[in-house]
C-alpha cells in the first residue's frame, strides 16, 4: 500500500466512503422503518412494530397491477434496447461501413437529451401520427433512453472480443449468422445480462418521460406519484417498494454470481 | 466471407430505423412544431404556417431567459457537488479497497434500486416541518420551532438531486481510474515525488475524463429536471423543466413549450460543445 | 450449451412479442369506465351507486389538476370516457368536438337537478353535461394563529402571514381573486390591469409556502398541521380540517365568496357511451351524490338532497340559513380562449420569475 496514492496523509478515505455509505442509505432506512412501523403516517415516535403493510401489499390490486405493468415495461424495454445495443456494438466494432461512426453516435446521443425533451417530443409524436398512449408507447420511450446504455456495455465487451473465435467458426462452415448465435452471444453472455439488467432498472424506476407517455394504466412510478397525495397510504407505498428494491438487487446478485461463475 | 455482408444489413438497420423513427423523428418534429404561431393544442389537420413568434415571445420574456439560466446554474453546481462528492468515494474503490472493492461498489449502488420517488419522498418528510428531522430535533428536546428552511426551496432542490445522482456519479470516476497505470505512480514516486504531488499530477488528470463523464452524466438530465422540483421545490425551487411541463399541461400551448425544449437542448448541446473544447485545449497544453 | 443458448436468445424476443402485443390489447373490451378526474373524486364513495349496480365492472381514474390541464389532457386525445371540469369552460369542450351530447330520457334521476343547474350543462339548446358538485372558493385559515378573522381576499397578499399561505396554482383563479379585491369586471380585464394583477402575484408569490394543486397532497395536511394559515381553498380540506379537529375556519369576505360548478361530459370517441351514461346517472342518485355533501362538504346537484340536510355543521359551512350568501356569492363567468391563454400565460410567467 505504500507509495500508491495518498496512502500516508491524513485524508481519511475510509471514513468518507463509510460517511457517504451512511448518508446514502440513512434515507432508505428511515423508509424501512416506516414501512414496519405502526404509524399511519411518517413522523415520531414510533408506535409499535408489525408486518401489516406487507400483507396489506398483497391485497391491494391497483398497487399490484401497477407494480406489474412497470415489470412489463421493463422487460419489453430491456429486451429492445439490448437487441438494438448488441446489433449497433457487433456492426461497429466487426465491420467497417460508411455510417459506422454515425452509428455509434446515434446510439450515445440519447444521453445528451434531457429526459423532459425526449418525453414531450414523443408525446407530440404519438399525437402527430394518432397512436393512443400507453404501456407500449411508455417502453418506446424508455428503449430509447436505454440504448446507450445497452451499447456501451456491449461495445465495451467487444472489442474485448477474439475476432478468431469467430473467424474459426466461419472457416468450419457456419454462416455469420449462425456464428453470432452460437459463438457471440455465449462469449458476451455475461455482459448481455449487465446490460438488459441495467436498461430494465433504468426503465422501471423511470417517471420523468413516462408521466407524458402513459394512457390509462400506470407504472409503477406513476402510480407512486399519483398516490403521494394520500398520507396514510404512504407506508404499504413503501413497504412495496422495499419489496421491489429487495427483488432488483437479489435479480442483480444473482446475475453477478452467475457472470463470475462462468469467467 | 459467406453471408457477411448480409449479415451486416440485418445488424445495422434496425438501430438506424429504431432510432431514427422514436429519437430522431420526434426531435425533428419538435423542432417543426417550435415555428407554428398558434397557442395551445395543435390540430395537426390545420395547415402548417411557419413563423418566428413563439421564439420572439421567449426572447421578450425576460422571467424565461433568467430562469434558465438559473436553471443551468442549479445544474451545475448538482453536478460539480455529486462529481466532488463521488470522487474520494471513486478513490477509495479504486486505490484503498483491493479484493473487496467490487463488493464495496455493489453497496454502493444498492441504494440506486430504491425508488427515485420514495427518496425523494424521504426527503420530503425528513426536511419538512413537520417531518421526521424536526419532529425528531423537537421530540429530542434540541429545537423547540420546527426549521423551515430546508423544504419548498431552491436548496432542497439540489441537496434532493445531488443526493440522487452520488451513486451514478461515482461509476464513471471509478471506470477511469482503475485504468490508470500503477506503474506510473511508482515510477513518480522513485523519482521522489510525494503523495500530494502525485495525486495532482498524476491521479487527477488521469482521471479527469471519467470526472468530466461524470459531470455531464448528472449536468444534462438536471438541467430539464421538473419533478423533484414539483415535489420539493415550492415557489422558489420552479425550474425550466417545469415552464415547459407547464406548456404541455396545465398552461397548454405546445408550439411554446416545443420552442422552450429546442432552446434548452441547443444551449445543453453548446455547453458540452465548448466544455469538450476547453478539455480538449487543456490536454493539448499539458 | 450451445443449443440451450439458442432458445435463450429466442424466448426474450418471444416474451418481447407477447408483452407488446399485451400491453397494447389493453383497454379493448368496452366492460370498463376510465375516468379524468380531480384529486379526491376517484373515492368509492363518489360512485357508490354505480359499483353496487355494477360490482364487476372495473373503473380506473387519470388526474387533472385544473380546468386547463382537463382540457389540454382531452385535446391530447385522453382515452377517458368521462371527463370532470368546471364552469366558464364548457364552450371549449363543444368547439372542439370532445363531447357527446346526453341523452337526459335515459337519465332516471335527472328530474331532481333543478332547472338552473340542469342550464349550465346546456350549450345551445343541447345538453352536453351533467351537473354534480358545487360549492365555494374562499379563504381557509387557521383561527389560533389569526384569531381576528379575515374579512377580505386581500389577505393572500397579507405581509403579516408570509410563509404561510398558499395559494391554487391556477391563472384564472389568481385573476379572479384579484378582480375581486380591485372591484374589476372579470369578464372584461384589460391588458393595463392584467399587468399590474401579474406584478401584484409575483409581489405575493414569496408569501407562499408552496403553491397547491392538488387539496389532499399539498394543502389538507399542511392546514391540518398548521403549517399553512391561509389559503386559497374549497371546502374539501375545510371539512378535513375539521374532522381532525385542527383550529379552521372558512372565511366569508366582504368581496364574496366565488362560486363554482362541476360538470361531468362524455368523451366524444367513447366506445362505453351506455355505461357512461349510467355512471353518470347513478352519480345523481341520492346515496352517491348526498356522499358528496356529507364526506366533502361539497354541494350536490341532486335538489331532494339538498333539500334533506339537516346537520348544522354543513348548514353553517353552506351557509343555507344565511339567506344572503348566494346573493353576496360571484359565479365564475365563462372565459372565452382569449382569456383562458392570456391568464394561464400570465400566471406561468408569475412562476417563471
Amino acid at each position: 500500500m505504500t507509495g500508491v496514492g495518498v496512502g500516508r496523509t491524513r485524508v481519511p478515505l475510509r471514513a468518507t466512503y463509510v460517511g457517504m455509505l451512511l448518508l446514502l442509505y440513512f434515507p432508505i432506512a428511515l423508509l424501512f422503518l416506516f414501512s414496519i412501523s405502526e404509524n399511519s403516517s411518517l413522523s415520531f415516535p414510533i408506535q409499535g412494530l408489525t408486518l401489516d403493510w406487507y400483507r396489506e401489499v398483497f391485497e391491494d390490486a391497483s398497487l399490484l397491477e401497477a407494480a406489474r405493468n412497470s415489470l412489463v415495461v421493463g422487460g419489453v424495454a430491456a429486451t429492445l434496447a439490448t437487441l438494438i445495443g448488441f446489433s449497433v456494438s457487433v456492426a461497429v466494432v466487426r465491420f467497417r461501413f460508411r455510417g459506422r461512426a454515425g452509428l455509434v453516435g446515434l446510439a450515445g446521443l440519447p444521453l445528451i437529451v434531457p429526459f423532459i425533451v425526449l418525453g414531450v417530443s414523443l408525446f407530440l409524436l404519438f399525437i402527430f401520427v394518432d397512436i393512443p398512449r400507453s404501456l407500449a408507447t411508455i417502453a418506446i420511450g424508455h428503449t430509447v433512453v436505454a440504448v446507450p446504455f445497452a451499447s456501451l456495455i456491449l461495445l465495451a465487451r467487444m472489442i474485448g472480443l477474439d475476432p478468431n473465435l469467430e473467424d474459426a467458426a466461419m472457416d468450419l462452415g457456419a454462416t455469420y449468422r449462425a456464428t453470432l448465435r452460437r459463438v457471440v452471444v455465449p462469449l458476451m453472455g455475461t455482459s448481455l445480462l449487465s446490460a438488459w439488467l441495467t436498461c430494465f432498472i433504468v426503465s422501471f424506476d423511470e417517471v420523468a418521460i413516462a408521466l407524458f407517455l402513459a394512457g390509462g394504466d400506470p407504472t409503477f412510478p406513476i402510480f407512486l406519484y399519483g398516490q403521494l397525495r394520500f398520507a396514510q397510504r404512504l407506508p404499504v407505498l413503501i413497504a412495496m417498494a422495499v419489496l421491489l428494491m429487495i427483488g432488483t438487487v437479489t435479480l442483480t446478485l444473482i446475475a453477478f454470481r452467475l457472470g463470475r461463475r462462468r469467467a | 466471407m459467406l453471408g457477411r455482408r448480409g449479415a451486416l444489413r440485418f445488424l445495422a438497420v434496425p438501430p438506424y430505423v429504431w432510432l431514427g423513427l422514436f429519437f430522431v423523428l420526434p426531435l425533428v418534429l419538435i423542432v417543426a412544431i417550435s415555428f407554428r404561431p398558434e397557442t395551445g393544442p395543435i390540430n395537426f389537420d390545420d395547415p402548417w404556417a411557419l413563423s418566428l413568434v413563439q421564439y420572439q415571445r421567449v426572447w421578450e420574456t425576460e422571467s424565461y431567459l433568467r430562469l434558465l439560466g438559473v436553471s443551468v446554474l442549479m445544474a451545475l453546481v448538482v453536478a460539480g457537488s455529486a462529481t466532488l462528492l463521488a470522487y474520494p468515494v471513486a478513490y477509495f474503490l479504486a486505490f484503498r479497497a483491493r479484493d473487496r472493492a467490487v463488493f464495496y461498489l455493489v453497496l454502493l449502488l444498492i441504494p440506486f434500486a430504491a425508488s427515485y420517488l420514495l427518496k425523494i419522498m424521504a426527503w420530503r418528510l425528513m426536511l419538512g416541518q413537520e417531518g421526521a428531522i424536526n419532529s425528531f430535533l423537537q421530540y429530542i428536546g434540541l429545537t423547540a420551532e420546527p426549521l423551515d428552511l430546508l423544504l419548498y426551496s431552491r436548496a432542497a432542490v439540489i441537496i434532493a438531486l445531488v443526493y440522487v445522482w452520488i451513486p451514478f456519479a461515482a461509476l464513471p470516476i471509478y471506470a477511469a481510474m482503475q485504468r490508470i497505470n500503477r506503474g506510473h505512480q511508482e515510477a513518480a514516486a522513485d523519482l521522489g515525488a510525494g503523495p500530494w504531488s502525485r495525486f495532482w499530477r498524476i491521479t487527477v488528470p488521469l482521471s479527469l475524463p471519467g470526472a468530466l463523464a461524470a459531470f455531464f452524466m448528472v449536468f444534462i438530465p438536471t438541467v430539464g429536471e421538473y419533478v423533484t422540483p414539483s415535489l420539493v421545490g415550492g415557489t422558489e425551487g420552479f425550474m425550466y423543466g417545469n415552464l415547459i411541463q407547464d406548456f404541455f399541461t396545465s398552461a397548454a400551448n405546445w408550439a411554446q413549450g416545443s420552442a422552450l425544449a429546442v432552446i434548452m437542448l441547443v444551449v445543453t448541446l453548446v455547453l458540452v460543445i465548448v466544455a469538450l473544447r476547453v478539455v480538449d485545449v487543456r490536454r493539448l497544453s499539458s | 450449451m450451445l443449443a440451450r443458448t439458442h432458445r435463450l436468445r429466442a424466448a426474450p424476443a418471444l416474451f418481447a412479442t407477447i408483452a407488446l402485443i399485451l400491453a397494447s390489447c389493453q383497454g379493448a373490451e368496452p366492460q370498463e369506465l376510465l375516468v379524468l378526474e380531480w384529486a379526491g373524486y376517484e373515492a368509492d364513495d363518489f360512485w357508490t351507486d354505480f359499483q353496487t349496480a355494477n360490482p364487476e365492472v372495473p373503473v380506473d381514474f387519470e388526474f387533472g389538476t385544473t380546468d386547463a390541464d382537463i382540457l389540454s389532457l382531452m385535446q391530447a386525445g385522453s382515452q377517458a370516457d368521462i371527463f370532470h371540469f368546471y364552469t366558464g369552460w364548457q364552450q371549449f369542450y363543444v368547439d372542439e368536438g370532445l363531447v357527446r351530447e346526453i341523452d337526459t330520457s335515459k337519465l332516471t334521476n335527472w328530474d331532481a337537478v333543478p332547472a338552473d343547474m340542469q342550464a349550465l350543462g346546456q350549450i345551445d339548446g343541447k345538453q352536453y353535461f351533467i351537473p354534480w358538485d358545487w360549492g365555494f372558493s374562499s379563504i381557509l385559515y387557521n383561527t389560533e394563529e389569526i384569531p381576528d378573522g379575515i374579512s377580505s381576499w386581500n389577505a393572500l397578499f397579507n405581509e403579516e402571514y408570509a410563509g404561510h399561505v398558499s395559494m391554487w396554482d391556477d391563472g384564472p383563479a389568481a385573476v379572479t381573486v384579484s378582480a375581486y379585491i380591485n372591484g374589476w369586471d372579470e369578464t372584461a380585464i384589460t391588458d393595463e390591469q392584467l399587468a399590474q394583477i401579474e406584478e401584484d402575484w409575483i409581489a405575493q408569490k414569496p408569501l407562499n409556502i408552496h403553491y397547491w394543486d392538488s387539496e389532499y397532497e399539498n394543502l389538507c395536511p399542511e392546514v391540518k398541521s398548521g403549517e399553512i394559515w391561509v389559503a386559497y381553498a374549497w371546502q374539501g380540506c375545510y371539512a378535513d380540517a375539521l374532522y381532525a379537529g385542527a383550529p379552521v375556519a372558512y372565511a366569508n369576505p366582504d368581496e364574496g365568496r366565488n362560486s363554482w360548478v362541476g360538470l361531468y361530459g362524455i368523451n366524444a370517441d367513447t366506445d362505453s357511451y351506455e355505461l357512461a351514461l349510467q355512471f353518470l346517472d347513478l352519480k345523481l342518485a341520492e346515496l352517491t351524490c348526498g356522499n358528496a355533501v356529507t364526506l366533502f362538504y361539497y354541494g350536490c346537484a341532486n335538489g331532494d338532497v339538498m333539500a334533506a340536510v339537516e346537520d348544522p355543521v354543513l348548514i353553517e359551512a353552506f351557509g343555507i340559513n344565511d339567506p344572503g350568501i348566494l346573493e353576496t356569492t360571484n359565479f365564475t363567468p365563462p372565459v372565452t380562449a382569449e382569456q383562458r391563454d392570456a391568464w394561464t400565460a400570465m400566471w406561468t410567467r408569475v412562476k417563471a420569475e
